[in-house]
């Protein structure tokens, strides 16, 4: 089901197709190999201008704005950085670890200076994104919130996940327009909690079924040498049963989250956000990706990320309070790219709020 | 591009999300291209030379956008018509080479040898420009932090008496004898004992050429053959530089595993990841294989029996049974015996 059409109530609407990204990407893939990975820094800029260039609400489109220079420059830093991390723990491991505590120090800000360099480079319908995160903030949300998650044996976990969310949202802007987030903490606990619930489901029904258990996955592992064939046997159907509770249990909490999250964000000027993804959707697409890609030795991958980016804004929409005419970018100044890279190598996500 | 044309689309101002309807005309003048933004109600709302205008390069079916130098932006959807001003720009050519076709095919087989030649090749002659860049200092201080480490977590000092010692120790120069002269001189070969209860009989090297040796290693092999079979395969490590070699190579596997695979998606930069140790294990393993080799050629110049270092691992073998740690890193015992067999059967006699 999509979301309504009506005047004041817009769908996200996604026009890129798989035929025409295949294209962008394997030129891509194929001169980042030939250049041995300096031009995944211009396949990065193309891949993003590509996306947000297709994403569209009311005719008007998103657009992404960083040069491959500009990324290159962040990467080439931060590879530097990592070969002598790597070759001071190598050398001193007392140093190391005083690296590794100013690195624990430094990465509120490298995730701050992310953020900021991801925003300021996007724009929507002509109008700059911002972000305005200070250091405290983002030192609070990834230092605080998680230690007290683990003394508390991660009960809060909805509340710092909520926090981070909070902290992404609510210090974008779109020009002078302030985005914020109002998602109750209520809709965090019943997301997590029927995540446990499909854990619990799933693990109870393997083992009164088939009589699976630790104990049986222990003696199996212990058993590898005299008997594989069997052991494999029960070693597989252990991790099929891991990967049927975890994986969609993951899927669950990330629907249900996202449309709490989409459904409570609201854009100055009167503009909602609304989301509709449903877990079982969002799980088959996610499994039924990874089936194809894998058969395809990474070949329809680039149809994998079509389909997955048109679910989703098939099911993201807006209300309009007032017109899109009345947005106003701010002055800003460049940000490096520095965090940006850093986030790229170590795989975190800090992408828009949209 | 001498033609005058016009192109229908949408003006921003700058730093606005007003959105107005414009049309964009292109024409000659003083024998250049320029254009002008030219609203409904027939406003100029900018003008300049095309050669003074960024223009965003062809992206798919994106629409296309002009910015002046004031901030204007003009956008448009008429691609074909579009094309007329940055037709022959680099952006073009990139986007004639993107657009969906046979000569894909071709790039697809491209980059999949491209992918296995980088992986077989190119992260080899990486890792070893990146070794040739490492000054001696750092190999050398290398070597030092790794003994303070092993000293402090896990060795004690050896209990082997000065005749034990002794064995091992003119084993080992007769060894390093053979060696040419040039590696000889380009490293610090030391060889040290520890008494190592944890690891059992081993023996390992270091970057920089300094060689341990566990009590357990001299304890259980009485055979001087088996000795200088092992010393030989340490100094290959060291000779053909393994250790900085195999550091080298996993970083620059994971950091292009991370900036080639992009949006892949959690599930699948698991994978990859994953497939990425695994590849790293087989790795390490011809790097066993390459150690035996140099190994048996230089305890056999030197006048040993290369046959020392397969009796090694039929005792290991009886010893340990087959260790699945042994084999993940290393490859497995029988295998080795069999290398080892079909290696000496070509070895010059002596």
């Amino acid at each position: 089901m999509s979301l309504e059409q009506t005047s004041s109530s817009h769908q996200f609407k996604f026009t890129g197709n798989a035929k025409e990204w295949f294209g962008v990407w394997i030129v891509n893939l194929l001169l980042s190999i030939v250049t041995i990975g300096i031009y995944s820094a211009w396949a990065k800029a193309r891949t993003k201008k590509y996306f947000y260039g297709n994403t569209h609400v009311d005719g008007r489109n998103f657009d992404y704005h960083a040069t491959g220079g500009q990324i290159l420059k962040g990467r080439l830093i931060v590879i530097a950085a990592v070969v002598v991390f790597q070759i001071v723990v190598a050398l001193m491991p007392i140093l190391g670890i005083i690296l590794l505590i100013a690195l624990v120090i430094f990465y509120p800000w490298l995730l701050t200076r992310a953020m900021m360099f991801n925003a300021r480079l996007s724009s929507f319908s002509n109008v700059r994104f911002n972000f305005v995160g200070t250091y405290w903030e983002a030192f609070k949300v990834f230092f605080i919130y998680p230690i007290l998650c683990l003394l508390t044996l991660y009960t809060t976990f909805p509340i710092l996940d909520r926090a981070m969310k909070r902290f992404s949202i609510d210090n974008h802007r779109l020009g002078t327009a302030e985005f914020g987030m109002s998602a109750p903490i209520g809709a965090f606990y019943k997301a997590a909690g029927l995540a446990l619930l499909w854990i619990v489901a799933v693990f109870a029904i393997a083992a009164l079924t088939t009589g699976l258990s630790l104990t049986a996955f222990g003696e199996a592992t212990m058993a590898l040498e005299n008997d594989p064939a069997s052991a494999i046997a029960v070693i597989a159907a252990f991790y099929f049963v891991f990967f049927l509770g975890f994986i969609p249990a993951g899927v669950i909490y990330q629907a249900l989250t996202r449309n709490a999250v989409y459904n409570g964000t609201f854009l100055q000027g009167g503009h909602r956000l609304r989301s509709n993804v449903s877990a079982l959707q969002l799980f088959w697409i996610a499994v039924s990706n990874l089936v194809v890609v894998v058969c395809t030795l990474g070949l329809m991958l680039p149809w994998a990320q079509i389909r997955t980016a048109r679910y989703l804004a098939d099911h993201t929409g807006v209300e309009l309070g007032s017109s899109l005419d009345e947005f106003i970018g701010v002055q800003q100044e460049a940000t490096s790219a520095l965090g940006d890279a850093y986030a790229d190598i170590e795989g975190i996500d800090v992408g828009l709020p949209i | 591009m001498s033609d005058p044309f016009s192109l229908t689309g949408y003006v921003y101002l700058r730093g606005s999300s007003r959105r107005t309807d414009a049309r964009l005309d292109s024409a000659q003048h003083d024998g250049l291209a320029w254009v002008r933004i030219i609203a409904t109600d027939e406003e100029e709302l900018a003008r300049s030379p095309v050669s003074e205008v960024q223009i965003d390069a062809a992206l798919g079916r994106t629409p296309r956008k002009l910015t002046f130098a004031d901030g204007t932006v003009f956008e448009t959807s008429d691609h074909a018509g579009f094309a007329q001003l940055d037709g022959n720009s680099r952006g073009a050519r990139l986007h004639r080479l993107e657009r969906f076709g046979p000569h894909l095919i071709g790039f697809t087989f491209a980059c999949l040898a491209g992918a296995y030649l980088l992986w077989r090749y190119g992260l080899d002659i990486l890792a070893a420009m990146a070794v040739a860049m490492t000054p001696a200092v750092v190999v050398e201080q290398i070597d030092r932090g790794t003994l303070q480490t092993i000293d402090y977590v896990m060795a004690e000092p050896s209990r082997l008496n000065e005749a034990e010692k002794d064995r091992a120790r003119v084993i080992y120069e007769r060894v390093i004898a053979v060696l040419p002269e040039e590696e000889r001189n380009a490293r610090d070969f030391t060889l040290l004992f520890r008494d190592m209860p944890s690891v059992g009989p081993n023996a390992f090297a270091l970057p920089s050429g300094t060689m341990v040796m566990t009590d357990d290693l001299i304890r259980s092999f009485a055979n001087e053959n088996v000795i200088a079979g092992i010393l030989g395969h340490e100094i290959g490590h060291v000779v053909e530089e393994h250790g900085l070699r195999r550091l080298y190579r996993s970083l620059g596997a994971y950091i292009l595993v991370a900036l080639l695979a992009g949006d892949t998606g959690p599930l699948m930069e698991d994978l990859l990841l994953e497939g990425n140790a695994l590849l790293a294990l087989s790795y390490g393993r011809k790097q066993e294989t390459s150690a035996d080799e140099f190994g048996l050629t230089l305890s056999h110049r030197a006048g040993y029996d290369p046959g020392g270092l397969k009796q090694l691992f039929e005792e290991l073998s009886d010893m340990m049974g087959d260790d699945i740690q042994w084999m993940s890193s290393h490859p497995s015992h029988e295998n080795r015996i069999k290398a080892i067999d079909t290696f000496i059967d070509g070895l010059p006699v002596r």
